[in-house]
Order: C-alpha cells, then sequence, then structure tokens
C-alpha cells in the first residue's frame, strides 16, 4: 500500500526503527564482544523515533497538507529482514545490518524529499536521521572489515 | 498501515462539570454516534435552563477569587494545562476522530492549534499589562488597565470539537475571568476529556464549568445577567440572527463567528503540483466542514490548455482521495458528521446539476476504504462551468463540493470573490508577488492566503472574518482575546 498521509510516514519510519532496534538487541545478546556498539544502535533507534515524533507532533496544523504528505512511498522498496538465522555468523549478521540499514537511509531519504514541499520540520528530521545512518552504514561496514 | 485503537472503549452518559463537580443531568439524553461506524460511543445530556443556570452561579462564585489570584500563578495553572495536554496528546486526537470523523492527521492539527493557544494564554502577566502616562496634568497621573469582567460563554461547534472552545478559554480564564463551555452536542467527547484535564491541572472550582446541551443552554446564556460576553462559533443565520442580535439586546459582549463560502484563485503561474495539494486538503480537509475550507476555485486566464490540463489534474488527484475511517492511518477523508450532513451535500450536487453545472466528478459513487456503513460518507465532488451567482456557487455547502469558475483576469476574480456575502478565507495561488499584494489588498475577506489553502490564523493572531462571516469587533485568539475579555479601566490620579 502507497504511503501519502503523514501519520502513515511517521507509523512506517517507527515500526523500522522499532525492529531493526530489537535486531540489535539480538546482536547484542549473540555478539558480546560488540555488545556495546550493538546497544547503542538499539538505543539510538528509539532516540530516532522520538525525534521525528516530536517534530511531527510540534508542526503538524491544518495549515499544511498532512494527509497529502507524500506523493508516494512504497513500503515494497524499504524492505527489512530481522530474523536472524540461529547459526549466522557476525559477518553476515552485520552485512544483513547493513542491507537493513540502506533501506531504512533510502527511506528517510525519499520521504524527507517528498515531504519538503507541505512541511519543515519533519524533513528536517528525516534528513537527521539520514545522516545518522550513513554514519552508521559506514561503521558497519567497517566493523565488517576487520 | 494500521487502524489505531479507539480512545472510548465503553458507552457512558457524560455529565456536566459545574463549581469543580461532574454533576448527573436531569435533561434529555441522547446518543453520540461514531459517523464511521454508526455505532454508539457516548449519551449526552440536553441539559436544563436550571442547569446552565447552576453552572453561570458556580462561575460568578469563583470569579472574586480567581480575579484575585495574580496572573502569574494564574499562567503556572495554564502551564500545568499545556503539560497535560501534550501527554494526552494522542488520546485527545484520537477522539475527535472517533466522535466526528475526521482523519488522525487532521485531529493530530487540531489538538495542536488548540494547544498553542494555551501556550500564547500562558504569556498573561505581560499580555495583559496596561499603561501609564505620568503628568498629563501638573501633578496627575493617568494609567489604564485590563480587568477581567465575570462569567462568560463559549459556544463550541461540531466540526473542531477540541479547538475551537480553546480559541477562547485559556484567554478568558487567563485574564482572571470565568467561563461556562457549552460543547456541541453532536460532538461532546473532547470537551468533556478536555475538562478532566483542566481539573486534574488544578483550576479552583468553578472557573471552567462545562454544560451540554443544545438551545435551552444557549437561551440560558443569552438571558442570563451575569453572562458578560459570548464567543460563538457556527452557522450565520444563527450567529447574526441569535446570538449577535440577542447579546446587543442585552448588553454582552460578543464574538460570533460564522459560515463561510471561501474562494481560491489560481493564476496560471501557480506551482501547479503544490497548488493542487493544497487544493485537496482545503476543498476536501475535515470532508470540508471547515468555515476556513475552500468551496469556488476561480481559474484566471483565457488559455484554454492551462484550464483544461489544471482541472484534469485536480480531478485526477481528487478522485485518488481515500476515504473511510480516520483512525485508518492511510485515510485521506473521513465521513461527514451525520446523515443529514451528507443529505445536505447529495441535495446540492442536485442544485448543481439543475443549474447546469457539469459533474466532473461525482462524490455519490465512491469506495469507501474498509468495511463501514456509507451513511454518513460521501466523496469529493467537483463541478466545472459553475456561475458564480448560482446556489452551488454562492451558498455555504459543508461538504466536499469543488466549484470550479474561470475569470478572464485577476481583476474579474476579485470581483467575483468580494460579490459574494461572505469574507472569511479567500486565498490565490500565483509565483507573483505583484499579482498576491493586489489580491490580499484588494479581496474583501478577514483571513487572506497566499499560496495557503486553509488560511487559519495562528494563536497569536487573531482569527478575523469579514461580511456575512463575522459579527462582533474584536476576534479570538491572541492578543484580541486578551482585549475582549478584559475591560479597560482608567486611572487618574492626584495626591493632595
Amino acid at each position: 500500500m502507497t504511503l501519502h498521509t503523514a501519520s502513515e510516514g511517521i507509523s512506517f519510519a517507527r515500526e523500522m526503527e522499532m525492529a531493526t532496534a530489537k535486531f540489535y538487541e539480538e546482536l547484542a545478546r549473540r555478539f558480546p564482544e560488540h555488545a556495546e556498539t550493538f546497544g547503542a544502535y538499539a538505543a539510538a533507534n528509539k532516540k530516532y523515533v522520538s525525534d521525528v515524533e516530536r517534530a511531527y507532533y510540534g508542526v503538524i496544523t491544518d495549515a499544511i497538507e498532512g494527509c497529502y504528505a507524500f506523493k508516494g512511498l512504497e513500503p515494497d522498496d524499504y524492505v527489512i529482514d530481522v530474523e536472524l538465522g540461529a547459526e549466522v555468523d557476525l559477518a553476515a549478521a552485520v552485512a544483513q545490518a547493513v542491507a537493513n540499514e540502506e533501506a531504512m537511509l533510502r527511506y528517510y531519504t525519499d520521504a524527507a524529499e517528498q515531504s519538503s514541499g507541505t512541511m519543515h520540520d519533519v524533513p528536517r528530521a528525516f534528513r537527521a536521521v539520514a545522516r545518522k545512518r550513513a554514519q552508521r552504514i559506514s561503521d558497519l561496514k567497517a566493523m565488517a572489515a576487520r | 498501515m494500521a487502524v489505531l485503537d479507539e480512545p472510548i472503549k465503553e458507552v457512558r452518559t457524560l455529565k456536566n462539570y459545574i463549581g469543580g463537580e461532574w454533576v448527573e443531568s436531569k435533561g434529555e439524553i441522547v446518543d453520540v454516534v461514531n459517523p464511521a461506524t454508526m455505532k454508539t460511543i457516548a449519551k449526552v445530556p440536553i441539559s436544563t435552563k436550571e442547569e446552565i443556570d447552576a453552572a453561570v452561579q458556580a462561575g460568578q462564585a469563583a470569579f472574586p477569587d480567581w480575579r484575585r489570584t495574580t496572573p502569574l500563578a494564574r499562567s503556572r495553572l495554564l502551564f500545568n494545562l499545556k503539560e497535560l495536554l501534550e501527554e494526552n496528546f494522542e488520546k485527545a486526537s484520537r477522539i475527535q476522530t472517533q466522535e466526528h470523523g475526521k482523519c488522525i492527521d487532521e485531529s493530530r492539527g487540531e489538538s495542536r492549534r488548540g494547544i498553542e493557544n494555551v501556550e500564547v494564554a500562558c504569556g498573561v502577566p505581560t499580555l495583559m499589562q496596561g499603561y501609564i502616562s505620568e503628568d498629563v496634568a501638573s501633578g496627575i497621573d493617568e494609567w489604564c488597565m485590563p480587568t477581567p469582567l465575570g462569567v462568560f460563554g463559549v459556544i463550541g461547534p461540531f466540526n473542531f470539537p477540541w479547538m475551537i472552545p480553546l480559541w477562547s478559554v485559556p484567554y478568558a480564564i487567563a485574564t482572571g475571568n470565568t467561563v461556562v463551555v457549552k460543547p456541541s452536542s453532536e460532538v461532546p467527547n473532547s470537551q468533556s476529556f478536555l475538562c478532566e484535564l483542566a481539573e486534574e491541572a488544578g483550576f479552583p472550582p468553578g472557573v471552567w464549568n462545562m454544560v451540554h446541551g443544545g438551545r435551552t443552554v444557549v437561551n440560558g446564556m443569552l438571558d442570563h445577567p451575569d453572562i458578560q460576553g459570548i464567543t460563538f462559533v457556527g452557522s450565520t443565520p444563527v450567529g447574526r440572527d441569535v446570538i449577535y442580535r440577542r447579546c446587543g439586546e442585552t448588553g454582552k459582549r460578543v464574538i460570533a463567528q460564522c459560515g463561510a463560502k471561501n474562494f481560491m484563485t489560481i493564476m496560471p503561474d501557480c506551482a501547479i503540483d503544490n497548488t493542487i495539494a493544497a487544493m485537496m486538503t482545503s476543498f476536501f480537509g475535515n470532508t470540508g466542514q471547515r468555515c476556513l475550507a475552500a468551496a469556488n476555485a476561480v481559474i484566471v486566464g483565457e488559455d484554454d490548455k492551462f484550464y483544461e490540463e489544471f482541472v484534469a489534474k485536480v480531478v485526477e488527484k481528487a478522485s485518488q482521495i481515500k476515504i473511510g475511517y480516520g483512525l485508518d492511518e492511510s485515510v485521506q477523508m473521513g465521513p461527514l458528521r451525520d446523515k443529514a450532513k451528507k443529505q445536505n451535500v447529495l441535495n446540492y450536487i442536485d442544485i448543481g446539476l439543475q443549474e447546469g453545472a457539469e459533474l466532473v466528478l461525482d462524490g455519490r459513487d465512491f469506495t469507501l476504504q474498509g468495511d463501514l456503513p456509507d451513511d454518513c460518507f460521501v466523496g469529493p465532488s467537483i463541478f466545472t462551468n459553475v456561475r458564480p451567482g448560482s446556489r452551488l456557487g454562492s451558498e455555504e455547502i459543508f461538504g466536499p463540493v469543488m466549484s470550479i469558475m474561470r475569470a478572464k483576469d485577476l481583476d474579474e476574480a476579485i470581483r467575483i470573490t468580494n460579490e459574494n456575502p461572505f469574507g472569511n478565507g479567500h486565498s490565490i495561488f500565483t509565483q507573483s508577488g505583484k499579482a498576491a499584494r493586489y489580491f490580499q489588498y484588494n479581496v474583501v475577506s478577514g483571513n487572506v492566503g497566499i499560496n495557503i489553502g486553509i488560511t487559519a490564523p495562528v494563536a497569536f493572531f487573531p482569527f478575523s472574518g469579514m461580511k456575512d462571516s463575522f459579527f462582533g469587533v474584536l476576534h479570538t485568539q491572541g492578543k484580541e482575546a486578551i482585549r475582549f475579555f478584559t475591560e479597560s479601566k482608567v486611572v487618574i490620579q492626584r495626591w493632595f
């Protein structure tokens, strides 16, 4: 189902963040040597949710086109996989994390671009999360390379 | 996407809030129906004259102490309320959707607008300051100080059950007055919940009262000698012929914000995609039940190609609007508030056809998202070739009906707009600053939008209105509300 309303866009972001937060919590449990990093990612995800929601709840108003915030975001373009195989090793888990992060980066980037005509604070929050995501992708790739 | 949880889970009979107590009414009890599901979600009393009298008495009794409470102390209670409103933001929003039908994004926007008024009223220690002149004559000083008046009545409409009383109440109580709120009996849950939060915030008993009901309560306010003034939002016939007139007869202050037929002028140089998105919100947002909703689109210019392509895009976009229950996050247009309002829209569609307008998008034919009764739903309708003086083109419909007209130039568009008896929220969409200024200077409208489809002033500006859209002098919100709820007392002082 194509996403158009601001509420849908925010909820979709929240679902991805919370699902990947659980994913990182599981990674932290399975790979204790990286528990601090993965735990921090999980905590940051929850903070991103509150950052985005605070922006949205702070600016939503009838003067802007909240029900038409996005021209059309296709959830299928931002599929994440948070199911970890029983025997998955660190390299594979990190690769899965990178793929998820890339999907989320695309989502935030597209959502920011599509909503910039109707809102300001929300796309700014999306872009801020996207920037942090890009850094995280870089860090995860560095971890995999070590 | 998810359908959000309904906050009202059991049917309860609402009570009045009088003198800090929740009081059962002796009046007739009627059902409050969710227009999307047609399920009864509450029962509301149609309160009696004795009950409105009791509320006014409670307000009058609380007034002397409340007036003596310092503005800073009053402001702190408003800050308490603001915190509670933020904590309960989502619940309040969902209640609005459940009882009114509007989409959740629209309800959240309404919640935010309401809170903004509380935030502005928190500034009452400075907003309420007077002014002084020394030595206006030899050894004589003179100052003017705003003083509260007593009890005010606040009469709310059905279309914004949460926000509209908040255009008045925070300012009234911030300035040391007390209030009696009468919510619309169609959507009484929002104000009941707001009163619960006001009680929790710690306002003293009698400062903030609420009485559910209908005409009896309104008449009780209008006739009561202790009511100092009334703010009202509703239709023009009631606002002008009942509220404004009788407040004049009984010497009450009055703000009567009334009906509208808003014109949107579309210039050929407009940013087309942004304009069309704004049109969807303006014409069809809140299912057209908004005094700032655009009703008529006046497309300027003699370029037939532009006109035809623009209209085709508008129709295409409107035909894609998702209609359903507002708690479904993907829904972009909810139901009308009740069956009678739907019937009214259907009647106007018939009238438009009889008048010779062309129905290019028929709202009677629509797809409903979800398994819902269609009693109150109607889709967006678009007419072209609408004559400005026709009933379709000049009367308030209060539903999702767009009437498209043409004007050869901006002057003609402004003339058509100004010939209409209403003057609430006209707008222009253009990339030309010159055209925009010419429009805002010449159009007779209390609120003017330039590339804004919903010309709703934020809380620190007055919610204006002209012609048949407004009766009174001062307006709700911001500094004008502070003036409305206070009398200027001038002191001239000399010491021997």
